[in-house]
């Protein structure tokens, strides 16, 4: 009989009619959590409008402003989290950020090969690929073939630093400043900074030189 | 080498290493369920009941088949279910009964967080 009230049912927008097993499974450990008063009814609601501030656009900001700021940029290589709590960032209990500095001779890049650990707190929920095998697989055994899928060749004699996360140490790549921008604002360098260039697998590019350099 | 013995060495989420094929660069919009359960994720962590540790323990000890075979945040709230029986917060069957309570319900009901699933939900329809 539930079945049939339930066809009947017009969906919500959601595009799904009928909810699948594992979202049924969410909602009601969520309801028995809240019923039994092992977590508040307002924590979940609240819990997500902070996630959506985290986003790479935050991560951005901080690698413009290391940029223009050495006095920043060697207190945030020295101690990540401890500077960007000085910024109002929250950070989850007993997480370590470490950040990375790419130079002329080193490139670093980030994975977790066991699940999918990430500097959630700077750059927001990680791409489907940091997640999958083939990233997590061989990042740490093959980086240059890895780097060169997503387009990006790094000379030989480059040392390819791969770093790899755990729950309690996260990392952020702080990439090299772009060529031709000496005279760009604070903002306008954040522009040039996407999130993947803050994992490792791209650089943070120019895209004014790169048209001059072709 | 013996075929077990690469279970023995290697649990099911350690992929480090090992060959796999090209970096699919996918994304996907999350669902308004699977952010919900990232969230759940967090609250249960701030509240000291599943650390981010206990959580991975927890998809490990799923095996290798629901490893394999499970989304990503399946697996979460699998994980999340079992550690919650292993705790004595949750009953197996509490969780049977108001599952089939929540499945019975005309769906638009089932979600508290109104305003925000509301929001990704017309991302996921137009992308």
């Amino acid at each position: 009989m539930s079945s049939h009230a339930h066809a009947n049912t017009p969906a919500p927008d959601t595009g799904d009619a009928v909810p699948g097993y594992y979202e049924v499974m969410e909602t009601a450990v969520r309801e028995l959590l809240i019923e039994k008063k092992v977590i508040g009814a307002g924590e979940i609601r609240q819990m997500l409008e902070v996630m959506d501030t985290r986003t790479p656009a935050l991560g951005s900001k901080i690698v413009a402003r290391a940029w223009v700021d050495p006095e920043f940029r060697a207190r945030l290589l020295a101690n990540g989290r401890a500077t960007l709590e000085e910024l109002g960032i929250d950070f989850f209990e007993d997480t370590q950020l470490i950040v990375l500095e790419n130079t002329d001779s080193v490139h670093n890049l980030v994975v977790c090969t066991l699940c999918s650990c990430y500097p959630r707190e700077i750059l927001g929920l990680p791409p489907d690929w940091y997640k999958m095998k083939p990233y997590r697989a061989r990042a740490v055994k093959e980086p240059r073939a890895v780097l060169a899928e997503f387009g990006t060749v790094i000379p030989d004699d480059v040392e390819i630093r791969v770093s790899d996360s755990t729950s309690m140490i996260r990392f952020l790549v702080l990439p090299q400043r772009p060529k031709g921008t000496e005279g760009f604002t604070e903002e306008q360098l954040a522009a040039l900074v996407t999130r993947d260039a803050m994992i490792g697998v791209v650089r943070a590019s120019n895209p004014e030189m790169k048209e001059k350099s072709r | 080498m013996t075929q077990t013995e690469n279970l023995v060495k290697r649990l099911p989420t350690e992929m480090g290493g090992l060959d796999a094929g090209p970096v699919q660069r996918t994304e996907h919009e999350y669902a308004p369920w699977e952010k919900r359960c990232h969230a759940l994720a967090n609250i249960l962590d701030n509240h000291k009941i599943i650390s981010t540790e206990a959580k991975r323990r927890g998809v490990e000890a799923l095996g290798s088949e629901m490893v394999e075979k499970l989304t990503y945040y399946e697996r979460w709230i699998v994980a999340f279910a079992n550690i919650l029986f292993q705790k004595q917060i949750l009953t197996p069957e509490e969780l049977a009964i108001k599952m089939q309570e929540v499945a019975a319900r005309p769906w638009d009901e089932t979600a508290p967080c109104g305003e925000t699933s509301a929001k990704a939900d017309k991302g996921k329809t137009a992308a």
